[in-house]
């Protein structure tokens, strides 16, 4: 079990879906906060997944309002860098870049890829954690 | 750990046990700014609304030492909270963002933070904050000395300080009127914060209104202020505090009023409540700390209506010769904060300086007792105090009309709204004017004239800008209201004051900001009356004698203008006022 952990982290780093910051958080984790990174981890899809959600309706109302997307965004990635996410992390960047410029098409586009890697992430969190305990 | 637990510890072990509130909307970063706080030892109390924040604050000033925001923030945006901390409270607040852009970098440094985190925060940031507040405790304390006594705590005026930060609440909710400056640990490398008691307040006020409230310099303001072991830093952040608060409540004009100078002194000063003296400047907010000067809170009544007076004017009460209080201004509408003006006790140095656009009758007797004080108003400026000679043509009906007065008071009587304004050119006007009162030239200012005869001292009268719309409230409200700043001060340091009278202002123009306009006008009441904001300064001297005779001939003079209706006005004295206007 401790080496299917092991494993599934690894590949979690791997394959850049973590970064430093995660470490920094499985650091704060002791006999006090013993569940510390996962209830963090729970915090962030929750929120995460609400912001995803205001984030899809803006977009399908067709209005690109680019103000209130990068605003989104912003928050989101926020949240993404503090939990360590990396891959999410950069999709956000992306997405505001677009946003910034205006590009509708490009923000659509990365809003999708932006999805696949925020479940993707859950999916592997949850796993670890699984087995983690 | 717990909180007592923490004072015990927290004593000898700081940072360990230094109490912070974090504040952030999103919840995962809340989450782990929280861990790592606890990771470095500190206290943490949490919230992700920055309203849910400011209560926590303001419900008890000295519960926390250091406070981290994040920048945005749905229900607020971070900055003002920053800001209102710093105002209120006076805690060290640092910024977290995950924005890294230097714009948002300097306006933290604009609005006061003490620094600026990007998200990510990491541990090692996080390990050194405790340093913004020993920095904040020193520079404050800068002219305090430790006398490295007693230590119980109660003693450090430090209140962000969360070293035995119980017992120093307690203590600090008692009466302090003197600046602490004793530091109760000897351990510590935290000064005692200066505390800004009204007194020392007013000298503040008075000394950035001698300067001009725009050309203060936290140096000049220093040594007009004359206290020791206070340094130019604490004079540099209080100013800075000021303006900032005075930008802020005048935008907040309505809420605020009644409050809001209070406010200042008590947010300045991290205490709550009126334990002090009440006294409502304008701008000033003299805290209640002033036991010295006794006052006790006026009653609002008509006049001070506007005015939200708690705090009172007691300093009328205070005048022996007579009941009435000093001047009131009310600034309602434009500085928002002006509101009443505690009476100004002549005799007191304490001496109210408060003016509110209020006409409030004058003390006439406070007056000459020349305690020049400078009033301030709205904008710490302060208020050019009326000659004494002046006032104490009414002697008879500032009784009268104290007694009445209020609530009749003209509630808009105010000029108010650009006291501001007034103040400031008043200010200029009073910094700049030479010293010697421009001979009263015309007509109308034989009072004035004879003011000037008679007093010792020289004065400039400075006028304020005629902006202030006269109020037509003043027709029938209290004619008698009469607006003094400040005390004059016996010395030759006069102090300009402003001095309203209602019926003036009803009915007078807008007088230019001279002197010698108003000198000219053809109001003989003009001499010493503000239309709508007209300043004069007269400076009263503390002779009675001369005073006597001042009144004396101004009431002649008066009476020979026209008829003097004691019910008409009040008092006599402005009976020809009315008929000239």
């Amino acid at each position: 079990m401790q080496r299917q952990v092991a494993l599934i982290k690894q590949s979690l780093f791997d394959q850049g879906y973590l970064d430093e910051q995660f470490i920094e958080l499985e650091e704060l984790q002791d006999d006090a906060n013993p569940n510390f990174v996962e209830e963090v981890a729970t915090l962030y899809f929750k929120d995460s997944a609400r912001l995803i959600s205001n984030i899809e309706q803006a977009l399908e109302r067709g209005s690109f309002d680019f103000n209130r997307l990068d605003n989104y965004m912003h928050q989101f990635k926020g949240s993404s860098t503090s939990i360590g996410a990396s891959k999410v992390k950069t999709e956000c960047t992306m997405f505001r870049e677009y946003c910034r410029v205006g590009n509708a098409e490009g923000c659509l586009r990365t809003f999708k890829q932006l999805k696949k890697e925020h479940a993707t992430l859950r999916k592997k969190l949850e796993q670890y954690f699984q087995a983690s305990k | 750990m717990t909180v007592e637990q923490q004072d015990c510890v927290a004593l000898d072990q700081f940072p360990v046990g230094m109490r912070v509130l974090a504040v952030d909307d999103d919840q995962t970063c809340l989450r782990i700014l929280e861990s790592l706080l606890h990771r470095c030892q500190y206290h943490v109390t949490t919230t992700n609304q920055a309203q849910k924040a400011l209560e926590l604050l303001r419900e008890n000033k000295n519960k926390f030492d250091l406070v981290i925001s994040d920048v945005d923030m749905p229900d607020m945006d971070g900055f003002k909270l920053l800001e209102l901390v710093g105002l209120e409270m006076d805690l060290p607040v640092i910024m977290l963002s995950a924005h890294s852009d230097p714009k948002y970098v300097m306006k933290g440094v604009t609005h006061g933070a003490c620094d600026y985190l990007l998200k990510p925060v990491r541990i090692e940031e996080l390990k050194n904050i405790w340093q913004h507040v020993v920095r904040k405790n020193r520079g404050s304390n800068n002219g305090d000395k430790k006398d490295g006594s007693g230590n119980e705590g109660v003693a450090n005026s430090d209140q962000n300080n969360g070293r035995a930060n119980r017992k120093r609440k307690d203590q600090y909710n008692e009466d302090e009127d003197e600046e602490r400056d004793d530091n109760d640990d000897p351990s510590s490398q935290k000064k005692p914060r200066v505390v800004w008691t009204v007194e020392l307040h007013k000298k503040f006020v008075a000394a950035v209104n001698q300067l001009g409230f725009e050309k203060a310099m936290p140096k000049k303001i220093l040594d007009l202020m004359n206290v020791e072991k206070l340094t130019r830093e604490n004079v540099a952040s209080h100013l800075q505090k000021f303006r900032l608060y005075l930008k802020r409540i005048s935008g907040n004009q309505q809420a605020i009023m009644a409050n809001s100078d209070l406010h200042f002194l008590q947010m300045s000063n991290g205490l709550d409540g009126f334990h002090h003296r009440p006294i409502p400047v304008g701008t000033g907010q003299f805290h209640g700390g002033a036991a010295a000067a006794g006052m006790r809170p006026f009653p609002p009544n008509g006049i001070l209506g506007r005015l939200n007076t708690p705090s009172g004017m007691s300093g009328v009460r205070n005048l022996s010769s007579s009941p009435s209080s000093g001047m009131f201004l009310q600034n309602p509408t434009d500085l928002g904060k002006f509101h009443h003006v505690s009476s100004l006790p002549l005799n007191h140095i304490d001496g109210g300086n408060i003016l509110q656009g209020l006409p409030m009758p004058l003390e006439f007797d406070q007056l000459q007792t020349n305690n020049n004080k400078s009033i301030i108003a709205g904008n710490s400026m302060a208020f050019p105090i009326f000659p004494t000679q002046q006032q104490s043509s009414l002697p008879n009906n500032n009784n009268h009309l104290v007694l009445e007065g209020h609530p009749q008071a003209p509630p808009s009587a105010f000029p108010g709204h650009q006291i501001n304004k007034r103040l400031e050119h008043w200010s200029n006007a009073v910094s700049s004017s030479s010293s010697t009162l421009p001979p009263p030239g015309q007509n109308s200012n034989s009072l004035i004239s004879h003011q000037f005869d008679a007093s010792s001292s020289s004065y400039s009268i400075p006028f304020c800008d005629s902006t202030i719309p006269l109020n037509p409230a003043l027709d029938h409200t209290n004619p008698r209201a009469f607006y003094r700043a400040t005390d004059m001060d016996s010395s030759a340091n006069v102090q300009p004051g402003v001095y309203y009278d209602s019926l003036q202002m009803r009915k007078s123009g807008n007088y230019g900001p001279t002197t010698d306009a108003m000198l000219s006008s053809n109001n003989p009441k003009e001499g010493f009356t503000v239309g709508q904001q007209k300043l004069q300064s007269g400076f009263m001297g503390g002779e009675a004698g001369s005073l006597d005779d001042i009144v004396n001939s101004t009431m002649k003079q008066e009476q020979s203008q026209g008829d003097l209706s004691e019910g008409d006005l009040g008092y006599g004295g402005f009976s020809s006022l009315r008929t000239c206007i």
